[in-house]
C-alpha cells in the first residue's frame, strides 16, 4: 500500500505530526459543540476521542472531515491549513457510524467510488480494490449487494472503502457502535492489526472506554466541548487530571476531603490520609480523592497501607471478582473489587454487615480539584 | 353483529367478500358490455370488438386519446423533476421557510380538485393563456408535484444524510453526490411516483374539464360529454381501454421496484403514496 | 456554502411553482368573490358582499346543507364498510395481506367517471339490477333508483371508499398484536377488547380516514351530476354552473370560497397532522 503515497511520508523515524488542532471552536447558533480544543495528532498514531454523547467528539472529527467549518481556530493537515478545504478535496477519509454504503451499487463498486472519482486508471483500480477487499477479509463477496452483508460484513467494506485511497488519516466515527459484543471484541482486533499493517493514523471516536483503552496509542477524553485530559491509555486511567476524567474511564472511588499540612487531608468522618498533595493545593482547600476500587486491599492490608475501618453494606457477585461495598460512616462509601484468584473464591468471604479494615498505597490515591 | 363478530373471521370474510365483489362487479360488467354485439347494455348478446372499432375510427376521439397521451407524459417527466427536487429539498433542508413549503406542498392534496380547478382557470383567464392541452398540463403538474413529493419523501427520509456525505468524503462534489448516491437510492420511489402520476394524469377529469380549450379535449372530458348524450358501449370500450392504459403504468410501478432489487415492495411506495 | 444553503434551492422549483400556480391562484379566487359580471358578462374585481349574501339565500342554502349532509353520510359508510374490511386483512390476511389491499386499491386506478358510469348503467329504471329483479320475479315494474339522494352517496361511497380502508389499514397494521392479547385479559369478551383497545389505538387512522373522504366528497360534481338530478345537486354541480352554464365566476367564486370555510376545520386538523408526518403514512 506504499506506492504512490504522498512524497515524504514516514521517511524519517522521527514522528511527524499529521494533524494539529488549534484552539477550535465550534458553534451551531448558541449552541457551543467544540470549546476551544487544541490536539497534536502523530502519524501513525491510532488516537482515539473519548467522551459521553454530546461531548463535541463526532463534531471535531466532522470538522477534520470537513463536514462542518470550525467557528475559530485552525486545523492543519500534515502542516497544511484545511479548514475551509471542502470535504471532497481533503486527504482523509472516514468510516461512518451507519456504514453509509451505496446500496445501488456492489461491493467492489462501493469500495471503487473513491478511486474513480479521482480519475484513477481503470487498471491501478482493480488491482487496488482486489487489495483492499482482501486487506478486510472479503474477497468473496465483492459482487455482492450492500443489503445482503451482515453488520460486520458493512464494517468491513466501510473500512475497505475508505483505506483503499491511502488518506493521510482515517476518521471513525463510532464504526463498531452498532455490532454487538462478541463481534465488536473481535473487530477491535482486527482494527488494531490492520492500522499497524497499513499505517495509516486513525482518528477514533467512540463513547466505549474500554474500546479507547485497548486500541489506541493516545486518547482524548472530552467533555462539553473541551479536551479534559489527553495522554496514553495508561496514564489517563491511572492519573486521571479530573474528576470527570476518573468517573468516565473505569470505576472511580471520589470521597471529598479537606487539604492540610504535611501532605495528608481530612475526610468528612475526621480521618487524616497522607496523600501525595498536588502542587498549589493550600491547606484548607477542598479536593476530592479518587482510588480505584481495585486498588484497595480488604482486611489484608500489606505494609506502608493507609487504613480505614468500615462496614460491608453490599456485596454484588461478577464471576471473576466480586464488588463490596463499605461504609465509612457519615454517608461516605467506598467500592472495592476483590478478584477471584487460584487461591480462593471472592464470593462467600463478605456477608452485608461484617466489620472489616479498607487499605491502599498512598501513591494509589489521587488528588483531584 | 354479535359480540363475538369482530373475533370470528367467518362473518368477517364474508363481509369483506362482499365489499370486494361490490368494487369490482360494476367495473367488469362496463368491460363485459365493451365486447357485446349489440348497442345495449343490459343484455349481453355476443362477443365483438365494433365498440372498439368504431372509437379508433373516429379520428376526434383518437386524437383526445393521443392529447391525453400526451398530457400525462408531460405531466409526468416535469412533475417527477420538481417533486424529486422538493422532497429532497423538504427533508435536507434547514431553511426557515423550508415548513411553509412543506404546508403549500399538502394543501393541493387536501383541498377538493374542483377547487384546484377553478383556481388554475382563473390564474389562465387573468393572465391571459387561451386553454389548450397546454394548460391542462400545467394544472396536472401543479397537483401532482405534491404527489409524487409525498411519494419520494417517504423513501427520502429513510436515507441516511451520511451516505452522500460518505460520496463527498470519497471525493464526490455536492452535485456529484446527489447524481451519483442519492439519485440512485430514491429511483425505485421516482419511478412508481412518476408511473402512478402519468395514471392520475391520463384519468384526471375534474382538473381537465376545468382547463381544457374547446377544439381538442382529453379523453375523459369527451367521456363525460358522451356520458350526458346518453349510454353507449363504446364509452364502455374507451373506459376498458383507459383502464387498461393506466393499470399497466400502476404495474410497472409495483413491479420495477423488485426488479431493482429493493427489499421493500412496490405496493409500499403505491399505498404510502394514496393512503 | 453551508450545508443548508445547498438543499435550500432543491425547495425552489416546487416551491415557485407551488406558490405561483396554486396559492396565487387561490387568492385570486377569494378576490373575484368579491367582485361582480358587468353588464357585457365580464367579471370584474370588487369589494362586495353582495354574492355572500346570495350564497346564503334560501335558495342556495339547501344546497350547501345537502352537500355537507352527503358527504358525511358517506363519511360513515365509508367507515362501516371500510373499517370491518381493513380490520380483516390486518388480523386475518396474514401472507395475502399485500395481495389483498392491491386489490382494494386496483379499482381506484379505473378512471373515476367511467367507475361512476358503471352505477348508471347498473342501476337505470332500464338497467342491469332492475331488468334481474324483473326476470327472477321479484318486482313487476322497475325501482327508482337512479336519480335518488342514495345513488349520489352510493356513488361517492364507492369513489372515495379506499381513502378510508387505507388509513384505517395502516393503523391497524402498526397495532402491536400483543396489546389485543392483553386485552383480552383485561377485559374477556372480544367485543369489550375491541371497543378498549383495539378502536381508541386506530383513532388516528379513523380520522385521517375521515377527513380523506370527507373533503373530496363535498366538492364532487360527477357522482351527482350522473347519479342524480336536480333536486340532489350538491354545491360541486352549483359552482360548475356558474363558470360553465351561468358564466357567473364572481359567485362562483364566492361559492367556492364558502366551502372551503365549512372544510378549513378539517383540514385545518389534518394538515397539521399530515405536516409533522414525514413518512407520508398519514396521507
Amino acid at each position: 500500500m506504499e506506492n504512490k503515497a504522498p512524497q515524504q511520508r514516514r521517511d524519517s523515524a522521527t514522528p511527524r505530526e499529521a494533524i494539529r488542532i488549534e484552539n477550535v471552536t465550534k458553534r451551531f447558533g448558541a449552541q457551543l459543540a467544540v470549546d476551544d480544543v487544541s490536539l497534536e495528532i502523530q502519524q501513525g498514531e491510532f488516537f482515539s476521542l473519548l467522551g459521553p454523547s454530546g461531548c463535541g467528539k463526532t463534531t471535531t472529527l466532522r470538522m477534520l472531515a470537513g463536514f462542518e467549518v470550525p467557528t475559530e481556530g485552525r486545523i492543519m493537515l500534515e502542516g497544511e491549513p484545511v479548514e475551509d478545504v471542502p470535504p471532497y478535496k481533503r486527504d482523509v477519509n472516514m468510516v461512518f457510524q451507519s456504514y453509509a454504503l451505496f446500496e445501488h451499487l456492489d461491493i467492489a463498486d462501493n469500495v471503487a467510488f473513491g478511486l474513480k472519482r479521482r480519475k484513477v486508471p481503470k487498471d491501478e483500480i482493480s488491482r487496488r480494490v482486489t487489495e483492499a477487499l482482501e486487506l478486510v477479509n472479503l474477497s468473496e463477496r465483492s459482487s455482492a449487494r450492500a443489503n445482503e452483508l451482515s453488520g460486520g460484513q458493512k464494517q468491513r467494506v466501510a473500512l475497505a472503502r475508505a483505506l483503499v485511497n491511502r488518506p493521510k488519516v482515517l476518521l471513525l466515527d463510532e464504526p463498531l457502535g452498532a455490532l454487538d459484543l462478541k463481534l465488536r471484541r473481535q473487530m477491535q482486533v482486527e482494527l488494531k492489526a490492520i492500522q499497524r499493517e497499513v499505517g495509516i493514523t486513525f482518528v477514533y471516536v467512540t463513547h466505549d472506554q474500554e474500546e479507547a483503552l485497548s486500541m489506541s496509542d493516545r486518547i482524548a477524553v472530552m467533555n462539553a466541548g473541551r479536551v479534559a485530559q489527553c495522554g496514553p491509555p495508561e496514564e489517563v486511567y491511572e492519573h486521571p487530571s479530573e474528576e470527570f476524567v476518573a468517573g468516565f474511564i473505569g470505576i472511580s472511588n471520589l470521597i471529598s476531603a479537606t487539604a492540610e499540612d504535611g501532605g495528608q487531608v481530612r475526610i468528612a468522618n475526621g480521618l487524616r490520609l497522607p496523600v501525595p498533595l498536588p502542587d498549589g493545593v493550600a491547606p484548607g482547600d477542598p479536593v476530592n480523592l479518587s482510588v480505584r476500587p481495585e486498588k484497595i486491599a480488604v482486611d489484608e492490608l500489606e505494609p506502608g497501607m493507609v487504613s480505614l475501618e468500615g462496614t460491608i453494606v453490599s456485596r454484588v457477585y461478577l464471576g471473576v471478582s466480586t464488588q463490596i461495598t463499605v461504609s465509612l460512616g457519615d454517608g461516605a462509601n467506598l467500592v472495592a473489587l476483590e478478584q477471584a484468584t487460584y487461591r480462593a473464591r471472592a464470593d462467600d468471604r463478605w456477608e452485608p454487615g461484617t466489620k472489616i479494615t479498607l487499605g491502599w498505597h498512598p501513591e494509589h490515591c489521587l488528588v483531584l480539584r | 353483529m354479535s359480540p363475538s363478530a369482530f373475533d370470528k373471521p367467518r362473518f368477517l370474510r364474508v363481509f369483506s367478500f362482499l365489499v370486494y365483489l361490490f368494487l369490482f362487479v360494476p367495473i367488469l360488467v362496463v368491460i363485459l358490455f365493451s365486447f357485446n354485439t349489440i348497442k345495449s347494455l343490459n343484455v349481453f348478446h355476443g362477443w365483438s370488438l365494433q365498440w372498439y372499432q368504431e372509437f379508433l375510427d373516429d379520428p376526434s376521439l383518437r386524437e383526445s386519446l393521443f392529447a391525453s397521451l400526451e398530457i400525462a407524459f408531460a405531466t409526468m417527466v416535469v412533475s417527477t423533476v420538481i417533486g424529486t427536487a422538493l422532497a429532497i429539498g423538504l427533508v435536507r433542508s434547514r431553511a426557515g421557510w423550508a415548513p411553509g413549503a412543506n404546508i403549500l406542498m399538502l394543501v393541493p392534496l387536501v383541498v377538493p380538485e374542483i377547487v384546484t380547478g377553478i383556481s388554475a382557470l382563473l390564474i389562465f383567464s387573468q393572465i391571459g393563456i387561451a386553454l389548450s392541452i397546454w394548460t391542462v398540463i400545467i394544472a396536472h403538474i401543479t397537483f401532482s408535484i405534491s404527489y409524487v413529493t409525498i411519494v419520494v419523501r417517504a423513501r427520502m427520509a429513510a436515507i441516511s444524510q451520511e451516505v452522500e456525505e460518505a460520496a463527498m468524503d470519497l471525493g464526490a462534489t455536492r452535485w456529484q453526490s446527489v447524481r451519483l448516491v442519492l439519485v440512485p437510492a430514491l429511483w425505485p420511489s421516482v419511478v412508481a411516483a412518476a408511473l402512478l402520476v402519468f395514471a392520475f394524469s391520463f384519468d384526471d377529469f375534474v382538473l381537465s374539464f376545468f382547463t381544457t380549450g374547446e377544439d381538442l379535449q382529453p379523453l375523459p372530458v369527451r367521456i363525460w360529454s358522451a356520458i350526458r348524450f346518453g349510454l353507449s358501449p363504446t364509452i364502455n370500450a374507451i373506459g376498458t381501454l383507459m383502464m387498461v392504459v393506466s393499470l399497466t403504468a400502476i404495474a410497472i410501478a409495483v413491479v420495477l421496484p423488485r426488479l431493482f432489487g429493493r427489499r421493500e415492495s412496490g405496493l409500499k411506495v403505491l399505498t404510502a403514496g394514496e393512503g | 456554502m453551508t450545508a443548508g444553503r445547498f438543499w435550500d434551492r432543491f425547495l425552489l422549483p416546487g416551491g415557485v411553482w407551488l406558490l405561483l400556480l396554486f396559492a396565487v391562484p387561490c387568492v385570486l379566487v377569494l378576490a373575484l368573490s368579491f367582485g361582480y359580471v358587468d353588464d357585457l358578462g365580464r367579471a370584474v374585481y370588487a369589494t362586495d358582499l353582495d354574492n355572500y349574501s346570495a350564497a346564503f339565500d334560501p335558495t342556495y342554502t339547501p344546497v350547501l346543507f345537502r352537500s355537507v349532509l352527503y358527504a358525511l353520510t358517506t363519511t360513515a359508510l365509508c367507515l362501516l364498510i371500510g373499517y370491518p374490511v381493513a380490520y380483516y386483512i390486518a388480523r386475518y390476511g396474514g401472507r395475502y395481506r399485500n395481495v389483498l389491499i392491491a386489490l382494494l386499491v386496483l379499482p381506484f386506478f379505473v378512471n373515476y367517471l367511467v367507475r361512476t358510469y358503471a352505477w348508471v348503467a347498473l342501476l337505470a329504471d332500464e338497467g342491469l339490477v332492475n331488468n334481474a329483479l324483473i326476470d327472477i320475479g321479484v318486482i313487476n315494474d322497475p325501482i327508482r333508483m337512479i336519480n335518488t339522494p342514495w345513488a349520489v352517496i352510493g356513488g361517492l361511497t364507492y369513489g372515495y371508499l379506499i381513502f378510508m380502508i387505507l388509513p384505517v389499514y395502516g393503523s391497524l397494521e402498526r397495532l402491536d398484536r400483543s396489546v389485543i392479547e392483553a386485552g383480552k385479559d383485561l377485559y374477556g369478551t372480544p367485543l369489550q377488547t375491541f371497543l378498549h383497545v383495539t378502536l381508541p389505538q386506530t383513532k388516528q387512522g379513523i380520522l385521517a380516514g375521515a377527513v380523506l373522504v370527507f373533503l373530496p366528497s363535498v366538492g364532487d360534481f360527477v357522482a351527482a351530476q350522473l347519479l342524480g338530478g336536480p333536486d340532489t345537486y350538491m354545491v360541486g354541480n352549483l359552482i360548475q354552473d356558474q363558470f360553465f352554464a351561468a358564466n357567473n365566476w364572481p359567485f362562483g367564486a364566492a361559492l367556492t370560497v364558502v366551502m372551503m370555510i365549512f372544510l378549513s376545520v378539517w383540514m385545518v386538523a389534518y394538515l397539521r397532522s399530515a405536516a409533522r408526518d414525514v413518512r407520508g403514512a398519514a396521507i
